[in-house]
C-alpha cells in the first residue's frame, strides 16, 4: 500500500480543507490527474495524483481539515510488490495467484507481480567479512509459503547469532542444509518455488540479501552485529527546531516574520528577532488555555491545582475541585479545603476561585456553561498574520473628509470608488506604489490593481481587480461580480487574491463613518469608505440638504509624505464629486 | 540534496567542519584507513590527509588524554570512542580532566572537544556493545551529553558540538544509523543544543525519549492517536543539561508524563526528569509519572535481546494506564 500525504500547497500554512474530491475510492487515476480540491487560507487548490494507480482509500470527507503531512490517499500495492506505480496498475503485467496459494489467511495481495519460476537465494555476507556461517535453526519448512522479511534461519557466525529474512513472499521449494552444518558465503541456502514478488525496493533485508560485492552495507566488512537498512526518506519536523532555538534565545515566536520559502520561519529570522528584541514577554500574551480532550466532565481539572493525594481525597469525598477554595501555596488546593468543601458546599462555593456556578439563592436556576477555544484557521488564520504583520511594520496615518455625492444618479457606488482611486492614483501615483521598509526600496506602480476587502463568514479576503486603470465601469462590475461568485463557492484562486497595489474598503455598506483602516504591505494606501448620510450644508444658495460620503485614507508615512496624501484624497473627491 | 543516513549525517558533518576550520582533527580506532567501524568517518582521511584524521592505538584512555591536550591548546579535536562500552578507560581522563578544566583553571582554560560513540542495542552484538549508559555523563557537571534521533538532528547537532567551547559526549544510536533517511543540505546550519525539540503536540500525555527510542516513542503516539489519545512527543536531545522548561511545561498542559528509554531503570536519566517533574509540577499531575525502560540488567546476548527492548505496545500500554488512572 502507497500512501500519500497533504503536502504543503504553498502557503506554509499547517493544514488545509477538503473542498470536493474529484475521485472515488476504486478509480484509476493517471499520474498528475487531479484528486481533490483543497481550501487553504488563500486559495483553492487542486492536488494532482503523484502516482499511477488505483485509489484504495480517501482519507476524509469534504469539509474535513487535514493537516500537512497527514495521509491524504492511500493507493494499491504494498511492499512487495514493485515499487514503480507504472507496474502496478500495468494491465499487460502477468497476475501470479501467488496468494491464492498461500495457507494463511492474510487477505490476497492485489498486486501483480512478475512470475518467477524457481528462485535461489544464496547465504549473504552477514556482515562480518567471515566466509561462512553456521545454521543454528531452520524457523520455516519446505513447503511453506514466507511473507517478505520474515525469518527464515539463524545462522551463527564468529561474532553473533543473525536471523536472516525472506528477500520474497513466496513458497520454500528446498532448503539446503541442517542444523549444524556450515554453509559458505555466496552457497545456495533456499529455493524458492512459486516466487512472490521480489523483494522491495525501499526495504533491503537485514542484513543484504545480495551476495554481490557492491550491495554489502559500507561497513559489512568490520562492524559487529547487524545495523538495520532502510531507505524510507523522512521528513525533519523544522518547526519542532525552530521552537527550539527561539525558546533557547527567549525569542518571541509570534512576533517573527518567516523569510524562508512559503513564509516558513528560518533559523536567520530567529537570529534577526532576537537581535531585534523581540523577545518573550516583550508583548503581552493571550493566556492559552489547554484542554484535555479525554476529559469529558465540564470540570477541567487541570484548572486546578491540586496534588494527586488531595485529588484522590476529593473524588473520595464527592467533591468538585471547582467547589473548593485554595488556600495552598501558590493558589494549590489543600486537603483541608476539600475538606472544608465537603462540610459546607454552600459556602465554599462562594470563595472559590474558578466556580462557574451562581450563588443567588432564589430566582433563576444555575447554568452552567463550557467553551472551549477553537484553533484559527485558513482565512482568518491569514488575517491574523496579514494584520499583525502590517501592525509590526507600518507607520500608519489616516486622513478623512467628506465627498459631496448629491449629484451622483442612482448607481453602484463600488465602480465609482474603484475610478476614484485610478484616478487619484494617475494625479499623485506615490500612494499606488508597494514599500520594502527593511531595503528602503519604492515601486510606483504604472497600474493599478485595486484590492477589495470582502467580508465573509470565513474571515476577510482581499481579491484584487487588475488593471483597474483600464476597465470601464461595467467591466469593473463584472469582475466584482466574479470576485463575489468565487468567494461564495469557494473557488478564489490565489492569483485573484495578487498583485493589490491599493485597497479599497468598503465598510460604510455595513455601518460607520470614519475608520482607520489598516494597511496591507507592501502597498503603502487603503481607502476606507463610510456610510453616507445627509447633511445639511451652508451653501451659497443657502441652506441645502446634501449626500455626504465619508471617506477615511490611511497610508504608510514611511513611503509618502502627508501632502502626497492629501493630494491623492484631494484627488478622490474631485473624482467622486463628478456627476458621472 | 541527497537523502542521508544518520551515520552519513555524522559524516557530512564532521567533513563540513574539517572544510572550514582547520582546527578541526578527528581520531580514534580505525577511523582513518578503514573509515570508521560504521563508515563514520568513510573518505575523510583521504580527503584531510594523515594528519587531521588519525588512526590510534586500541587505547582510549590515549584517545581521550590527547583530545584534551589538542583541545586545551586551542585545537578542536573529534575523537572516535569506537563502542560506548569501550569508554571506561577513557573515563578518567574525561570526568576527572575534560570535565572540569574550565571551572580548575577559572575559565583560562576551556576544552573545545566533542568525543563520539556510538551506543544502544538492538543490532544482535555482543553486551557491551549494547549497552546505554548516557546517565554515568549525564551526571557528571561540566559535561554536555547530546544524543541525536534523527539523521537531520545528527547533522545539526554534531556542527553545534564541534562548535562548542566545551566538550561534549556524542552519543550516536546505532540501531537507527541506517534505518531512514533525511534530506540534509550542507548548509554549516547548526541545532542548538541544551534544549528539547517538540516533535509531536497533544494535550492528553506527554510522551519525553531520546535516541533510538525515539522511533518506537513516535510510532506509540500514533497508535494512541488512533485510539483518541492525544500524546505530545519531546525529544529530549540533549540530556545534559536537561531542557527541563520545555519538559515542564509540557507536562503542565497535559497532566500526564510516560518516558521511554532504551537504558536501564535505576539512576537513569528518566529518573532525573521524572524527579523534576515531580518536584516541580505534582500539583499539575494527574497520574503518577511513568517510566517506559530497559531492564535493570545486563544487555542479554542476541536471543533475549528482543524481550530486553522496550517496544511500541510498552509504551502505548503504559500510556493508557496512565491515561485510565484514578
Amino acid at each position: 500500500m502507497k500512501t500519500f500525504n497533504l503536502p504543503d500547497l504553498g502557503e506554509g500554512l499547517p493544514d488545509a480543507e477538503i473542498v470536493r474530491w474529484l475521485v472515488k475510492e476504486g478509480d484509476l487515476v493517471a499520474l498528475d490527474q487531479p484528486m481533490v480540491e483543497m481550501e487553504t487560507a488563500k486559495a483553492v487548490v487542486e492536488v494532482p495524483s503523484p502516482y499511477k494507480g488505483t485509489i484504495t482509500k480517501l482519507c476524509g470527507n469534504e469539509g474535513d481539515v487535514i493537516e500537512v503531512g497527514a495521509v491524504l490517499v492511500e493507493f494499491d500495492g504494498d511492499g512487495s510488490s514493485s515499487n514503480s506505480p507504472e507496474s502496478a496498475s500495468a494491465p499487460s503485467a502477468v497476475e501470479t495467484p501467488a496468494a491464492a496459494e498461500t495457507k494463511t489467511t492474510e487477505a490476497p495481495q492485489p498486486t501483480t507481480t512478475t512470475a518467477v519460476a524457481t528462485d535461489v537465494f544464496n547465504l549473504p555476507d552477514l556482515g562480518e567479512g567471515l566466509p561462512d556461517a553456521e545454521i543454528v535453526r531452520w524457523l520455516v519448512a519446505e513447503g511453506d509459503t514466507l511473507a517478505l522479511d520474515q525469518p527464515m534461519v539463524e545462522m551463527e557466525t564468529a561474532k553473533a547469532v543473525v536471523e536472516v529474512p525472506s528477500p520474497f513472499a513466496a513458497t520454500v521449494a528446498k532448503l539446503h542444509g541442517q542444523a549444524g552444518d556450515v554453509i559458505e558465503v555466496g552457497a545456495a541456502l533456499v529455493t524458492f518455488g512459486s516466487a512472490g514478488s521480489v523483494a522491495a525496493e525501499t526495504k533491503q533485508p537485514e542484513p543484504a540479501v545480495s551476495s554481490d560485492s557492491d550491495d554489502k552495507p559500507a561497513d559489512a566488512a568490520t562492524v559487529v552485529g547487524a545495523v538495520e537498512v532502510g531507505n524510507k526518506v523522512v521528513i525533519e519536523s523544522a518547526s519542532a527546531v525552530i521552537k527550539a532555538l527561539a525558546r533557547k534565545l527567549k525569542v518571541d515566536l509570534s512576533q517573527v516574520v518567516g523569510t524562508g520559502a512559503n513564509g516558513a520561519v528560518t533559523q536567520s529570522d530567529i537570529k534577526q528577532a532576537k537581535a531585534d528584541g523581540k523577545l518573550i514577554g516583550s508583548k503581552p500574551q493571550p493566556a492559552v488555555v489547554a484542554t484535555s480532550s479525554n476529559v469529558s466532565s465540564d470540570e477541567n481539572p487541570l484548572d486546578f491545582k491540586a496534588s494527586p493525594a488531595v485529588r484522590a481525597h476529593a473524588r473520595r469525598l464527592g467533591v468538585a475541585l471547582s467547589q473548593c477554595s485554595a488556600n495552598g501555596r501558590k493558589g494549590t488546593i489543600t486537603k483541608a479545603d476539600v475538606d472544608a468543601a465537603a462540610s459546607s458546599p454552600a459556602s465554599s462555593v462562594a470563595s472559590a476561585p474558578a466556580a462557574r456556578s451562581s450563588t443567588a439563592g432564589g430566582g433563576l436556576p444555575t447554568v452552567q456553561v463550557s467553551v472551549e477555544p477553537q484553533t484559527v484557521r485558513g482565512v482568518r488564520r491569514a488575517m491574523a498574520m496579514g494584520m499583525a504583520k502590517a501592525h509590526a511594520t507600518v507607520v500608519p496615518t489616516t486622513l478623512m473628509e467628506d465627498a459631496d455625492i448629491t449629484s451622483w444618479p442612482k448607481q453602484d457606488s463600488l465602480a465609482r470608488y474603484v475610478r476614484a482611486l485610478v484616478f487619484a492614483s494617475k494625479i499623485e501615483p506615490a500612494l499606488n506604489a508597494w514599500f520594502d521598509g527593511e531595503k528602503f526600496e519604492r515601486l510606483v506602480h504604472p497600474n493599478v490593481h485595486v484590492g477589495i476587502a470582502v467580508d465573509s463568514p470565513d474571515g476577510l479576503y482581499v481579491p484584487v481587480i487588475h488593471n483597474a486603470d483600464s476597465k470601464d465601469a461595467n467591466q469593473v462590475r463584472a469582475r466584482v461580480q466574479e470576485l463575489r461568485e468565487k468567494i461564495e463557492n469557494k473557488g478564489l484562486k490565489q492569483d485573484d487574491q495578487q498583485g493589490g497595489t491599493i485597497t479599497l474598503s468598503n465598510f460604510g455598506s455595513i455601518a460607520g463613518r470614519y475608520g482607520t483602516p489598516v494597511v496591507s504591505p507592501p502597498q503603502v494606501a487603503i481607502l476606507g469608505t463610510g456610510r453616507f448620510r445627509n447633511e445639511l450644508k451652508l451653501t451659497a444658495k443657502g441652506i441645502e440638504n446634501r449626500k455626504m460620503l465619508p471617506l477615511s485614507l490611511t497610508f504608510d508615512h514611511r513611503a509618502c509624505t502627508g501632502g502626497e496624501a492629501a493630494r491623492f484624497l484631494a484627488a478622490v473627491i474631485e473624482d467622486l464629486q463628478k456627476p458621472l | 540534496m541527497a537523502a542521508i543516513t544518520l551515520i552519513e549525517a555524522v559524516n557530512m558533518a564532521m567533513a563540513h567542519e574539517m572544510e572550514h576550520d582547520k582546527e578541526v582533527v578527528v581520531f580514534g580506532e580505525d577511523v582513518g584507513i578503514n573509515g570508521g567501524v560504521f563508515r563514520a568517518t568513510d573518505g575523510l582521511q583521504q580527503k584531510f590527509g594523515e594528519e587531521r584524521v588519525i588512526d590510534t592505538p586500541l587505547a582510549e584512555a590515549m584517545i581521550a588524554g590527547l583530545a584534551i591536550g589538542m583541545a586545551a591548546q586551542g585545537m578542536k579535536p573529534v575523537a572516535e570512542i569506537q563502542f560506548m562500552g569501550f569508554i571506561f578507560p577513557a573515563a578518567d581522563h574525561i570526568i576527572s580532566h575534560c570535565a572540569r578544566m574550565r571551572n580548575r583553571t577559572r575559565g583560562r582554560l576551556t576544552l573545545p572537544m566533542v568525543i563520539r560513540a556510538p551506543f544502544g542495542g538492538g543490532i544482535h552484538a555482543p553486551e557491551n556493545h549494547s549497552e546505554s549508559t548516557e546517565a554515568i555523563f549525564a551526571h557528571i557537571p561540566g559535561l554536555k551529553v547530546v544524543i541525536p534521533s534523527n539523521p537531520s538532528r545528527a547533522y545539526g547537532l554534531m556542527l553545534a558540538a564541534i562548535r562548542d567551547p566545551d566538550p561534549v559526549i556524542f552519543l550516536e544510536p546505532k540501531r537507527v544509523y541506517r534505518i531512514e533517511k533525511h534530506e540534509i543540505e550542507d548548509n554549516g546550519e547548526e541545532y542548538p543544543i541544551g534544549m528539547c525539540f517538540v516533535d509531536r503536540e497533544g494535550t492528553d500525555i506527554t510522551l519525553i525519549s531520546w535516541g533510538a527510542m525515539m522511533h518506537e516513542t513516535k510510532q506509540a503516539a500514533e497508535k494512541l492517536a488512533a485510539e483518541g489519545i492525544s500524546a505530545e512527543v519531546i525529544d529530549v536531545a540533549t540530556v545534559s543539561p536537561l531542557d527541563i522548561d520545555t519538559i515542564l511545561e509540557s507536562v503542565e498542559k497535559t497532566g500526564r508524563a510516560c518516558i521511554i528509554q532504551e537504558a536501564p531503570k535505576a539512576g537513569a536519566v528518566g529518573s532525573e526528569i521524572a524527579a523534576e517533574i515531580a518536584e516541580k509540577r505534582v500539583t499539575s499531575l494527574l497520574a503518577p509519572i511513568g517510566r517506559v525502560s530497559g531492564y535493570d540488567t545486563v544487555v542479554p546476548y542476541y536471543r533475549l535481546e528482543k524481550q530486553y527492548m522496550p517496544k511500541v505496545e510498552h509504551i502505548v500500554e503504559e500510556a493508557k494506564r496512565l491515561m485510565e488512572y484514578r
